[in-house]
Parts: C-alpha cells; structure tokens; sequence
C-alpha cells in the first residue's frame, strides 16, 4: 500500500526536505500557526503530523525494535485517510514555516507529497486536470485566438461607450512594452484597461492566463511549461515587463521560481505584480486618483502567496491609502496574516467547499474584528473565498480588488 | 582492571567522540548532497542578503531571530521561553564541566562556581521535566514518537547521575582533569575515583548520547545554524 507514493517521494526528496524530515523535533508550535488546525484541532492538520506521516512512510520498517522507536507501521487505510487530509487539507499557505524555529517549509513538503500522491491515484484530480489543460493551451492556442480577440474587441466596444472613452484600446497579442498577463473573466481586464489608458501605458493583453494548477499539485515540470508559454510570448511581442494579474500563486511563480526555471531566457525582463506596476504609475504621477475617494471603512488581507512568499506588503497598501479614509489593518498582518482558506487550489475542487469554509473562521474573526465594510485583497483566490465566506457567515462586507479601487477612483 | 572495565575507561570514548564527529559530519554532508530546490523558498521579508547567506546565517543564529519570531505568532511564549531557558541551562552547565577537563583548581575548591553548577544541573533538570510533562500533554501527546520521551530520558539520566556526584562528592582537583587530559593525548591516566560509583553511569549515559547524537533529532543542533541556509538553497 502506498508504494508507489513513497517511491516517488523518495525521488523528490530535495535538501529542505531532507532537512525537515532529519531536523523536526515534533515541539507542535506549529499548529499554532495553522488554520486549518485552529478550527478542526485534527491531528493530521498539524503541520509536523503532516511531515511525520511522511516520514514514518519513508522509513524501512520490518525491524520490531525500531519500528517501536519510530512508532512505525505498514500503512493501512487509515494511513491513507490521515494522508489525504494531511496533504489536500492546505492551502501552502506557509505561516507554520514562519513560526518553525528551523525554517521547515510544509508548503514544500505538501507540494511534493501531492504529487507523489497523485500517482497514487489520490489525488484532486480536477485542479490536476486544469493544470493539464493550461499546458496543453498553447499548442492550440492559434485555434483559440481569433475567438478570444473577438470577445476583447466586443468588450473594448462596451467599455468605450460606458466609459466615454472613444480612443480606448485593449490590444491583444501587439507588440506593447507591457504584457499583461490576466486570469479568467472580464474582471480581471477591465480595471487595468482603464488604469493603462490613463497611464498611457503601451502594453498588451496576454493570450494565456496567469493561473498555474499544477503548481499546487506540485507537478513543477507541468507548470514549467504552462509558463514557458508566456515567456515566449513575451520575447516574440518584445515586451519588457510582465505583469501578472491580482493572482497568488502566479506571482510566486513569477518571481521567485522563474530565475530557476528560465534562467537567460528571461533576462531583460521586468517581472511584477500589476498591483506593483500600478503603485509605480501613482508614485511616477502617471496616474492620478481622487484622494479620499471612498469614505467606507476597509482593510486590506495580505495574500499569503503575495505577502509572506514574495514580499508584496507596502504597494497595496500604499494604493488604498491613497483613495480610502479609513483605512483599518487586519491582526495580525502582513507577513503574520492568517489565510483565508481559499488557497492551495482548494477553490477548483468543489467537494473542498466545506473544508475551505471550515479553514477560513479565523479569516472571519479577523475582519469582524476590524468593523470593515470593504475587504480588498490582491489575489484571485483571496477574492473568491471571502466572496464564500462572506456569504457562508453572513459578514455583509463587499470584496474589491485593489486595483479595483485604483480605476474607480482614477482621474482621467 | 577487567577486560569490560579497560574498553569503557579507554576504547569506547574514542568511538564516542568519532562517532559523535563523523556522524554530525555525516548529516550534513547529506543535506549538502540532496538536490536542492529550483526556486527561492525563503520567507519575507527577506533580510539584504548583502555580506551573503552565511553572514546572515550566523547573525540569526546568534540572534535568535527564529525563535523570537516564533513567540511572536504564538499566543503562548512560556514553553518558548522554557525552551530558550532549556538550551541556556544545558550550555551553563556543560561550562561548568571545564574544571573536569582542564587544571583549574582555583575553579575547583570555589564555592560559588559549586553553587553555580548545582543550580545549572537543577535548572535544566527540572526543565526536562517540564519539556517531559509538555510532551504528555494535549496535541503533543500524539505527535510523539517514543523517540521523542527517550532522548528527554537519556539527558535526565545524565542530569540525574551528574547531580548525583555534584551533590554527594567532593571531586580531587587533579584526578579528573588528569584523566581526561590523558585520554586526550593518550597518555592514560587511573581511573578517577573521587566522583564515586555514579561517575560510571554519568560517562555511560554521556557516550551513548555521544553515539545516538546524530541519528537522532539531537542533530538539530547542527540543522538551527544552517535552517536559512537550506532555505536559500
């Protein structure tokens, strides 16, 4: 019984997990960090739990005195049961990493062991088949083009009238400075076509979505490739900035996997949040907002993937302060936040709903403790399980994106 | 002097000692040789990386940096704090060992470094209980292996035979450093007698922590310096 799972892990088995697997002395504090164990108080939701049913699985066993050393067993039904929880009940969102006084990275050790468990057939096969699919988007892409450019212009069509903006323009696929790379739904565009018109930004609208499933189910060769075909399209359109969309795990990809990934491929190339692109066009002056603009008690929820994993903090929160009055923080925040629960690609996988909505209390208790009005957020999975949350308990709050908030209050 | 007696005083802590060394050496060369991830997985924020990775490696371990970050997002610091007070205690009382290993006999014959020493002993025993107790306790209970309580036994075993001589006999000044001192150069030196029957279980306990060192998760003493180094790898 899981064979297969402890030889592909055995495979993968990188240094920070051999580290972890060696160095974890079992103190527990990181359940204190863990969402997830917060609500449930389930064993397999704390995150050392999560590492030694790894390792009593890696471990020969046979011998009677150090299979009672290691309180070590052939895995059995139950041991499958606890792994599926321990694996697929994370959000990788990394707060127990934080708290680790050696640094154990779970989010890694999660990754790997999904994967190791896919092969085992135990997996959450739809986030791994949406991962397939994005892979498998680019060798089709020129099929899907005329489509997608077809849509874009309709939508260009409806944003001129209702803007009053004759001259407006969402180019996509043109050779442009930026390329923008968006994520599913016309949400995600609309924002930044004004916001890049009223930059005067020469950019272009990206074919492919920023969005990376198989990243979460830790299948790096998969997300490789998905992303690889932005890269290319960058370099074919000539484009010296990316910009990734309000979306988590994408950005992390972007800048802190991408050196790794593409090496040469990518020098010369500007990598960044939108949320940091736009920050730079209020600093420059090359945009200007209504100061003051929204008179509604707001905070701001630091996406774990943009936070803590790629050290995006200062550039929200300096666009909402520009256009909010009251401006409340979370606590804790930042780098300490909590994870709404949504992350980890638990959103794609309906039957997660209530896991997710489990996850999230203490997401709850922390914006009803700030008396909010607005959540705003920078990530598309924050945005999507706020939306659940909020209506799950009731919390009457409206969920924004930042840039949201930017192009409503623009000045054009 | 019987055959067991010559390979416990004379052999056995040289195997000690080397497996102790080599074995510690060993974890390491391990996580070095494991394949390293393509990616930058550290945390932020993320410290200026400007006089390098090992600088700052050295700075956060002196620092402490983890820990203190550690009670900062856990709503209680006391077993954190018992925990900090755990390694203190160990560290003083290994200090207070010098006198066995060098000639110090001004050190030796002072009453106060006594007293300091009894007080390191008690302090990190009753700590061990307290870490014992913790373990028995809610979550950790079932996040513990028997591994886990046996190397907190092993170290009260060693506090308990260490107080044992420190409390109930008065050591020579020359005897221990004499043989200890010759051990180390291979001048053997007699048997120290000073410290009593329970010196034989204090060295006891001792080599064996000595072996089950770096196979254990003791070895997370050479894993803290170099947590920020696999991070960055």
């Amino acid at each position: 019984m899981l064979e297969t799972f402890t030889e592909v892990m055995r495979q993968r088995l990188s240094r920070p997990l051999q580290y972890f697997m060696d160095i974890c002395i079992r103190c527990g504090l990181c359940a204190d960090a863990c969402h997830f164990y917060a609500d449930s108080r389930d064993l397999a939701h704390i995150p050392a739990y999560r590492a030694l049913l790894v390792k009593k699985l890696l471990q020969s066993k046979g011998n009677p005195l150090l299979d009672w050393y290691r309180e070590n067993h052939w895995p059995d039904e139950r041991t499958v049961e606890e792994l599926r929880k321990a694996l697929w009940d994370c959000t990788g969102c990394r707060r127990c990493t934080l708290i680790c006084p050696f640094h154990l990275d779970t989010g890694l050790l999660v990754s790997t062991a999904r994967y190791a468990l896919l092969q085992e057939g135990l997996g959450m096969n739809m986030v791994a088949e949406i991962g397939k699919a994005e892979v498998s988007k680019g060798e089709i892409i020129d099929a899907l083009k005329e489509f997608y450019v077809g849509q874009i212009q309709e939508l260009e069509g409806r944003l001129r009238q209702e803007w009053g903006i004759p001259d407006l323009r969402i180019p996509v696929d043109e050779p442009a400075r930026v390329l923008y790379v968006p994520v599913v739904g016309e949400h995600a565009i609309i924002p930044l076509a004004k916001i890049f018109y009223a930059a005067k930004e020469s950019w272009t609208l990206s074919l492919f979505t920023a969005t990376n499933h198989s990243f979460f189910v830790g299948d790096m060769e998969k997300a490789k490739k998905a992303a690889h075909w932005i890269v290319q399209e960058a370099r074919r359109l000539g484009a010296q900035v990316i910009a990734y969309a309000e979306c988590g795990h994408a950005t992390r990809t972007l800048l802190n996997f991408w050196d790794h990934w593409f090496g040469d491929e990518i020098a010369g190339i500007q990598r960044v949040s939108v949320v940091q692109l736009v920050a730079s066009y209020l600093q420059e002056g090359r945009i200007r907002v209504r100061e003051g603009a929204f008179d509604v008690p707001m905070t701001y929820h630091d996406p774990c993937n943009l936070g803590r994993n790629a050290g995006i903090f200062e550039e929200p929160r300096m666009l909402i302060r520009a256009v909010a009055t009251d401006f409340r923080e979370l606590t804790p925040n930042r780098e300490l936040n909590w994870c709404c629960g949504g992350g980890g690609g638990l959103i794609a996988e309906p039957e997660m709903f209530e896991v997710r909505m489990k996850a999230g209390r203490k997401k709850v208790e922390q914006i009803q403790r700030t008396g909010a009005k607005w959540v705003v957020t920078a990530c598309e999975n924050c945005k999507t399980q706020l939306s659940d949350l909020n209506e799950r308990y009731g919390l009457g709050v409206e969920i924004k994106g930042v840039v949201d908030l930017i192009a409503d209050a623009l000045v054009l | 002097m019987s055959t067991l007696a010559f390979l416990f005083y004379y052999v056995t802590p040289y195997i000690a000692v080397a497996v102790f060394f080599g074995g510690l050496a060993y974890r390491v060369y391990r996580w070095w040789r494991a394949k390293p991830v393509a990616a930058h997985l550290s945390l932020y924020p993320r410290p200026h990386r400007r006089w390098g990775a090992f600088m700052e490696m050295l700075i956060e371990t002196v620092t402490l940096k983890m820990v203190f970050n550690a009670i900062k997002i856990s709503g209680s610091a006391l077993p954190i704090t018992a925990g900090l007070a755990l390694h203190g205690a160990l560290f003083l009382a290994l200090a207070h060992h010098l006198p066995v290993f060098f000639h110090l006999p001004a050190l030796r014959s002072s009453a106060i470094w006594a007293a300091f020493g009894t007080l390191m002993g008690l302090t990190f025993g009753a700590l061990l209980l307290y870490a014992l107790a913790h373990r028995m306790e809610g979550r950790r209970k079932h996040l513990s292996v028997p591994q886990d309580y046996l190397a907190l036994l092993l170290l009260i075993g060693i506090v308990v035979t260490g107080l044992h001589i420190r409390l109930l006999h008065t050591l020579d000044a020359q005897e221990l450093p004499r043989f200890f001192l010759g051990l180390a150069t291979f001048h053997w030196q007699p048997v120290p007698q000073s410290a009593g029957p329970a010196f034989i279980w204090h060295f006891a306990f001792v080599q064996l922590l000595m072996v089950y060192f770096p196979f254990s998760k003791f070895s997370h003493m050479v894993g803290y310096p170099l947590a920020k180094m696999v991070a960055y790898s």
